[in-house]
């Protein structure tokens, strides 16, 4: 059939349908060259990542230590558990050995335990011991992975500025959230080796990524101050039935802060228990809370007042008036006024707090005895730009800068809001309001020469290898000059020594300080703020102290119930802080 | 005197040409295959059936049932099916019709199989059609004789499968075996005409349309459907990686992760169900990724040499039937071989082909076998005289 014309060109036809199939076969050969030479990295990291199961190992999180080294937050030993669905042979035995071991519902475990997924958490912070019991049982599919919990060897000190970490070890609040970045350290990794339905392929074995511990935090604070201010806070807060007092310690000329009090504290090993004195001033039935009523009452516990609050600060306010004043050189310390008991300012009769008034004083004794319409007089004579100038220079406007989350920020009139009368309320400290931490921070930087610091309690952080890394905070120099802190100091001295903040004065210490007492808004309640701010030495402080009584009952003055605080823990942390009696330098 | 000794030694032994390299390359193939099947299938059969040479084992049923066809069609010779061929067409026609009958099997979400009723195995009509088509067309070219060369001719030609193509791809929703019936079909009708010109044209035409449509769902809506996403898939996988590019994605794992040795024979993870199926359409990837590049290149090379044996087959055939049934196979296994590793490697969307004589599917391996037997059975009527 075939003619041999015919035969030439079908041999040719087929020559060429091979080599255009081989010429195909070519090219995906070429292909295949691409995606096993060129891209097998690529696709291979992409299946490694499918087909490893990762099981995380927590890094431990750094420590927090006082200035002396006292460990205040530290890391124990507990358990994760967990199961594996495809591993589990007896389910029910499983559901059973949980349910008694960890003390959970059985309804709980058996969600858990039945829900097909590679892998479900049962519980995790449990102690070692139970974990240990529970690997004893040797069940198929249940896993017990070890890992770190926090624990604060003090429990409710310094809580409301330490913090706590929640489930993953994550700071919630206080200096664990600031220093989130430092103290959490890098988690590790188990990787084991599954198929798609995530069964572990045993030949393949597990590949571990070690952890990397968090670094070490080392704080200003200092234990053996923190624990006594807070006994004395305790003690005023029994004896005067308040609701609350504040003590914050600082070393005024570098911000760094020794103590924090704010009672009453919570206990920092159960942060998520509603404390019994919260419940019962609130008359909460704790057992009946719903789940977001609790969240609202445990973030009113966790408050930091110190410095998530503003109060008006009231006379310990006529500190900055003075000091604004004298920079000026609208008032001198030798200037002469008269207080006849009230002021008029434009058409409102605004009293002083004594009603026979003050009489003849120079500005020395009229701060001696927190008179009113003199500092008011200063006031009017600063003018509101004036006035304004210096509340802005001084630093009260913006936030101290402290290492704590959510400083509140200051509530002032707005400038061309500010007539006569509200620069006459401000001048003696009321009508508006900063935090405690803000009036302290001030209060530092005026009698310290005039450099504003930023208050702080991080020094430094070390990590595992012993390499530290310190922390430095912005200062402000010059907001007064050298001759008005010295001025204001002296001053202060004698408000101590023989004025109004008489209770503050320690046998053989040279104390400088101011007193305050605030009715609180709206007034009228009978509802008081108690304070004093003092510092030692007067010529040359190295120590600065706040007490803030909240809403205490009977007596309520700040020269008599705020400025004794401040005297006992002087008296006690002077000589602890090796700063020298006067009497010691001859 | 050696030379006489010799010739005479020949043909004491046989007169007719028997190609031993093309049974052991298929036999080869097949072997390769049946281990494959085992690696790639044995950790989804024990987790579906208990048996984790559950596929294996069909196969391999399937390949002797084969064998003994290739043996059979290899010792008939092949003018006897000569008068078969219309009724070929028919039957397939037929067959494919009665997957719609309560006959009709549905596997994998599509209706393509029929049941052979008391043996518990399934047939795919698809399979038939092909080796029918192979059949018709090389009778078709012969009784055409020169009238091929006409434009008439040529057109006849490619219609005359087009009514079997369209049934395949309409009843039983199978694109791909539609795809092949006509490639089979065009690439005997080349070999058939002298002519390049109008081939060029449709090769032109084919791109141009595929161009278009790709044009058209990648950059306006207008076209949907189950096939445009599979468009989208092939172009980023990567992006689809949940859907429609899971498949083609997990296959580019399977064979990136090989590189060039392989991980080693049954060392593949992606046949832990990652990959489904990885036995069938996919188990291309699977041996790139145990036995590497080296592995891929093997087979390639083993298929080309496949296709170059018949070639010399088709070029010595006795007769323009004989070499007509060669390059329909030729077509038939270069054809699927070809696209097979074009998806697995996301060359082209999509589409399930299986790798002749490799991937597990009991109809192809017998069909194939059986069109080797006809190939075979024109290698033996090459007279080695003519050689």
């Amino acid at each position: 059939m075939l003619t041999s014309n015919n035969k030439i060109f079908h041999r040719k036809k087929i020559i060429t349908l091979f080599f255009l199939l081989s010429f195909l076969f070519l090219f995906l050969l070429g292909r295949l060259i691409y995606l096993m030479v060129w891209r097998a990295d690529h696709y291979a990291e992409l299946a490694t990542a499918l087909h490893e199961r990762e099981r995380s190992i927590k890094a431990a999180r750094g420590r927090i230590l006082d200035r002396n080294g006292t460990v205040l937050a530290d890391n124990k030993t507990v358990c994760t558990i967990s199961v594996i669905y495809n591993q589990m042979e007896d389910r029910e035995q499983v559901i059973q050995v949980l349910c008694k071991e960890l003390d959970l519902s059985e309804e709980y475990v058996r969600k858990r335990v039945e829900k097909y997924s590679s892998m479900e958490r049962i519980k995790s912070n449990v102690e070692k011991a139970v974990g240990d019991k529970i690997r004893e049982y040797d069940l198929p599919g249940v896993k017990v992975d070890e890992d770190y919990k926090r624990y604060y060897p003090y429990g409710e000190l310094a809580s409301k500025v330490l913090g706590f970490t929640g489930g993953d070890n994550q700071g919630i609040i206080g200096l664990e959230v600031v220093y989130e970045e430092y103290l959490k350290g890098e988690p590790g990794q188990i990787l084991t080796v599954t198929d798609a339905k995530g069964i572990e392929v045993d030949e393949a074995g597990e590949r571990r990524k070690e952890p990397v511990a968090g670094n070490d935090l080392y704080i200003s604070l200092d234990r053996n101050i923190q624990t006594y201010a807070t006994q004395l806070a305790k003690q005023a807060m029994a004896t005067k039935e308040a609701e609350g007092v504040s003590i914050i310690v600082m070393n005024p000329k570098d911000g760094e802060v020794y103590a924090m009090v704010n009672v009453p504290e919570f206990d920092l090993n159960n942060p998520y228990e509603i404390p019994d004195w919260y419940a019962d001033a609130m008359e909460l039935d704790v057992t009946t809370l719903s789940a977001e009523a609790k969240q609202d009452a445990l973030n009113r516990v966790w408050r930091n007042g110190c410095i998530n609050d503003t109060y008006e600060p009231g006379s310990t306010f006529k500190i900055i008036t003075a000091a604004a004043g004298l920079e000026e050189g609208v008032v001198a310390p030798n200037h002469n006024f008269s207080c006849p008991g009230y002021i008029v300012v434009d058409d409102r009769k605004i009293r002083c707090h004594k009603v026979g008034g003050h009489g003849a004083e120079d500005f020395v004794h009229a701060t001696m005895n927190s008179c009113n319409p003199v500092f008011i007089t200063v006031g009017l004579r600063l003018g509101v730009d004036n006035y304004y100038k210096y509340f802005e220079q001084f630093g009260l406007k913006t936030k101290t800068g402290i290492d704590l989350p959510g400083e509140a920020g200051t509530i002032m009139h707005k400038k061309e809001d500010m007539g006569n009368v509200e620069l006459a309320t401000v001048s003696f400290g009321q009508s508006f309001q900063i935090t405690p931490m803000q009036l302290l921070t001030t209060a530092s930087s005026i009698v310290n020469g005039g450099n504003r610091i930023t208050p702080h309690f991080g020094v430094q952080t070390v990590d595992e290898a012993g390499n530290i890394q310190k922390f430095n905070y912005p200062v402000t120099e010059g907001i007064v000059s050298e001759e008005t802190s010295a001025t204001m100091r002296s001053i202060l001295e004698m408000v101590v020594s023989e004025g109004g903040g008489i209770n503050g004065k320690v046998e053989g210490f040279r104390v400088g300080g101011k007193t305050a007492t605030s009715q609180t808004l709206p007034r009228g309640t009978g509802r008081y703020i108690a304070s004093f701010v003092g510092f030692a030495p007067a010529d040359d402080p190295q120590v600065i102290a706040i007490a803030i009584i909240n809403h205490p009952k009977g007596v309520y003055y700040g020269g008599q119930i705020a400025a004794p605080i401040v005297r006992q823990l002087f008296e006690n942390i002077l000589p602890y802080l090796g700063i020298k009696e006067y009497n010691q330098y001859e | 005197m050696a030379t006489t000794k010799r010739a005479k030694r020949r043909k004491e032994q046989s007169e007719y040409f028997f190609d031993y390299s093309l049974l052991f390359i298929v036999l080869f193939l097949l072997g390769f295959g049946l281990i494959m099947i085992y690696s790639a299938s044995s950790y989804a059969a024990f987790e579906e059936f208990g048996d984790a040479a559950h596929y294996l084992k069909r196969q391999a049923i399937a390949s002797v049932l084969g064998l003994i066809a290739m043996i059979v069609v290899a010792n008939v010779p092949y003018h006897f099916w000569e008068k078969f061929a219309l009724l070929g067409y028919l039957v397939s026609a037929v067959l494919i019709v009665l997957v719609l009958s309560p006959l009709g099997v549905e596997s994998h979400k599509a209706r393509r199989w029929i049941a052979i009723p008391g043996t518990g195995f399934n047939i795919q009509p698809a399979e038939v059609a092909k080796l029918c088509m192979i059949l018709f067309l090389a009778v078709l070219v012969c009784k055409m004789g020169k009238s091929i060369r006409t434009m008439k001719g040529f057109i006849f030609m490619v219609l005359a499968p087009l009514p079997i193509a369209g049934m395949i791809y309409l009843i039983t929703d199978n694109l791909s075996s539609a795809i092949i019936v006509m490639g089979i079909s065009v690439l005997m009708v080349f070999v058939a005409s002298p002519d390049y010109k109008k081939f060029i044209v449709l090769a032109l035409f084919v791109v141009a349309v595929a161009a278009l449509l790709i044009y058209l769902i990648t950059s306006t809506d207008l076209i949907g459907g189950f096939r445009s996403g599979r468009i989208l898939a092939w172009l980023d996988p990567e992006s689809d990686a949940q859907d429609k590019g899971f498949q083609t994605l997990q296959a580019l794992y399977a064979i990136g992760s090989g590189g060039i040795w392989g991980k080693g024979l049954g060392q593949s993870m992606q046949k832990l169900s990652f990959l489904p199926e990885a036995q069938n359409d996919m188990i291309f990837s699977i041996i790139c990724e145990e036995l590497g590049l080296f592995g891929a290149v093997a087979i390639i090379v083993m298929f080309v040499l496949l296709i170059w044996r018949m070639m010399i087959i088709a070029n010595n055939a006795p007769d323009l039937f004989g070499a007509m049934l060669v390059v329909g196979v030729i077509g038939h296994i270069a054809i699927q071989a070809i696209l097979n590793i074009a998806v697995v490697t996301n060359t082209i969307p999509n589409t399930g082909i299986s790798l002749p004589f490799i991937s597990y599917g009991g109809s192809s391996v017998i069909f194939l076998l059986i069109e080797i037997g006809l190939v075979l059975s024109v290698a033996k009527r090459i007279q080695l005289k003519e050689l």
